[in-house]
């Protein structure tokens, strides 16, 4: 069962890779984050640790429901279209996307996670990091930066929840309250910049205005 | 014994094809609040155009005319290579999991060199696509055969009816298969089965030229194709082994077992094409690359044995 949520997430993963606009792009991250709910409720169900049903509530409000709320909200507010602009086509970051998965699972090879569950859990996590830095660099507008940072965040938790049983209660609290923080910070910065340019193209900001 | 089943198989496809298309535009309807037509409006169709005289073009050669013939039929072979009510395949010496994918491209083929053989613009233009659209969706057919065979051990249909436990390799195949389906019954996000838009249509452009007995043909077996692959997505996702039944009521209650398990999958596909607008023709590369990737991870799974 768990292998398949967490291949859920692989999936919503790759449907981030291939979305050419932001609604879907958005959408994408609310199915990942909601696979990476179920992960945390099942391991929490398994474990039997009442902090990480917490954990898991907290993913729930804030990634499910909060954030892409609030990041509709941004994308809507900017009032441009909502094509992402790819440098990279579809099709190839697809390829490309499978290419890091691939590398991921030989890098948690070379790390040490034995066999199975575990290595499948690493290679996932892994590769959603990996993925999440591609869509970083590989999209033009810059709200798809913020939500390449996001995509990096869910894949370091996973990463983290399998490697050592999680990080400290406080720690996850800490962070959840950071990227909330972080989106609401750096969706002003992305408003500010859409104001002061019309445009929030990353490989034109170059061309400063004087 | 056999003998009586084969045909009894035969019957209960060419029966209950129609039915599951006239079943998605009913659900189809009734989710956009309006009344829609009968479910066996299919039924009614395929009754008038047999009845119906044909018209043929003047150009046209022969291929136009036995076109309709070879579609049916390799249809209707599909149809053998898949076992219902009875252990094996019928037709389990001639052909395995890929003679299907074969069968089906046979039948396309054909369908496409008769919408060229008439001269139409619009039966050049629809064949183009078609050709397009299946060269991208038959890999990731292919990646769900090959998951499928590495888990039961065999390419034969038969062996993985068998399969009794669902695992994760199974379940990626099944959404695979389902999204290739898609593409291969010319439902919306691909193709729109519901218009005759000359810049849209693909399987319909392809049908244009045709009239009477040789429409409903060909309109029988992509019904026919669209209940092997509702069969073969069903098989893979809920899989309850192979027939058991003693006397005709259990051969009965098997064959509405079958058909409520398609059943689930024509409201999976209902639902889809409400939900879903109408692809660019060049964003298919791109649903069905991911159909593609999703064939790859039940690959994946299947040789790590989840």
């Amino acid at each position: 069962m768990t292998e398949l949520i967490l291949l859920g997430v692989l999936t919503a993963t790759y449907l981030m890779v291939i979305a050419k606009r932001m609604p879907a792009l958005i959408r994408s991250f609310c199915y990942q984050s909601f696979f990476l709910f179920l992960v945390t409720l099942l391991s929490g169900f398994m474990e039997k640790q009442a902090d990480l049903y917490i954990i898991a509530l907290l993913i729930l409000v804030s990634k499910v429901i909060i954030i892409p709320y609030a990041l509709g909200l941004i994308a809507k507010k900017i009032n441009i279209d909502d094509n992402l602009g790819l440098f990279v086509n579809a099709q190839l970051s697809l390829i490309t996307a499978l290419i890091l998965t691939y590398c991921s699972w030989v890098f948690a090879k070379t790390l040490g996670f034995g066999q199975g569950y575990q290595l499948l859990a690493i290679t996932v996590a892994l590769s959603v990091i990996f993925i999440g830095a591609f869509l970083m660099i590989s999209r033009m507008k810059a709200l798809t930066q913020v939500v390449g940072l996001l995509v990096m965040e869910n894949g370091i938790f996973l990463f983290a929840s399998f490697v050592s049983n999680g990080m400290p209660f406080f720690v996850e609290i800490a962070i959840f309250l950071d990227v909330f923080v972080s989106v609401i910070i750096m969706g002003l910065f992305v408003y500010k910049i859409n104001k002061l340019f019309t445009h929030i193209d990353v490989n034109k900001l170059s061309r400063l205005k004087g | 014994m056999n003998i009586v089943l084969i045909f009894l198989q035969l019957i209960f496809f060419l029966l209950a094809a129609p039915f599951l298309s006239g079943l998605i535009s009913k659900i189809k309807n009734n989710l956009r609040m309006r009344k829609g037509q009968s479910i066996l409006q299919p039924y009614y169709n395929i009754k008038k155009l047999f009845l119906k005289g044909e018209v043929v073009s003047e150009t046209a050669s022969w291929i136009f005319r036995v076109c309709p013939f070879i579609v049916a039929s390799s249809m209707l072979a599909a149809a053998m290579l898949v076992p219902v009510f009875i252990f094996q395949s019928p037709a389990h010496q001639a052909g395995d999991f890929l003679a299907l994918i074969f069968i089906f491209s046979l039948g396309r083929f054909f369908l496409a060199l008769s919408a060229l053989d008439t001269g139409s613009s619009f039966g050049g233009m629809g064949s183009s696509r078609e050709m397009f659209i299946s060269a991208l969706a038959e890999p990731a057919f292919c990646l769900v055969v090959f998951s499928v065979s590495l888990q039961s051990g065999s390419t034969d249909i038969s062996s993985f009816s068998g399969m009794h436990a669902l695992t994760v390799s199974s379940v990626f195949g099944a959404i695979t298969l389902f999204l290739v389906a898609i593409a291969e019954t010319s439902r919306v996000p691909v193709d729109n089965q519901e218009t005759h838009l000359e810049l849209t249509m693909v399987h319909e452009a392809m049908a244009l030229e045709y009239s009477g007995r040789s429409l409903a043909l060909i309109e029988l077996a992509s019904y026919l194709k669209q209940m092997i692959l509702f069969f073969l997505i069903a098989q893979i996702i809920f899989p309850i082994g192979l027939p058991v039944f003693g006397n005709l009521a259990g051969l009965f209650f098997w064959s509405l077992w079958y058909l409520a398990r398609m059943i689930i999958i024509a409201i999976a596909v209902a639902l889809v094409e409400v939900s879903v607008a109408k692809m660019r023709l060049f964003r298919v590369a791109d649903f069905l690359g991911f159909a593609f990737i999703l064939g790859i991870i039940a690959l994946v799974c299947a040789v790590l044995g989840v």
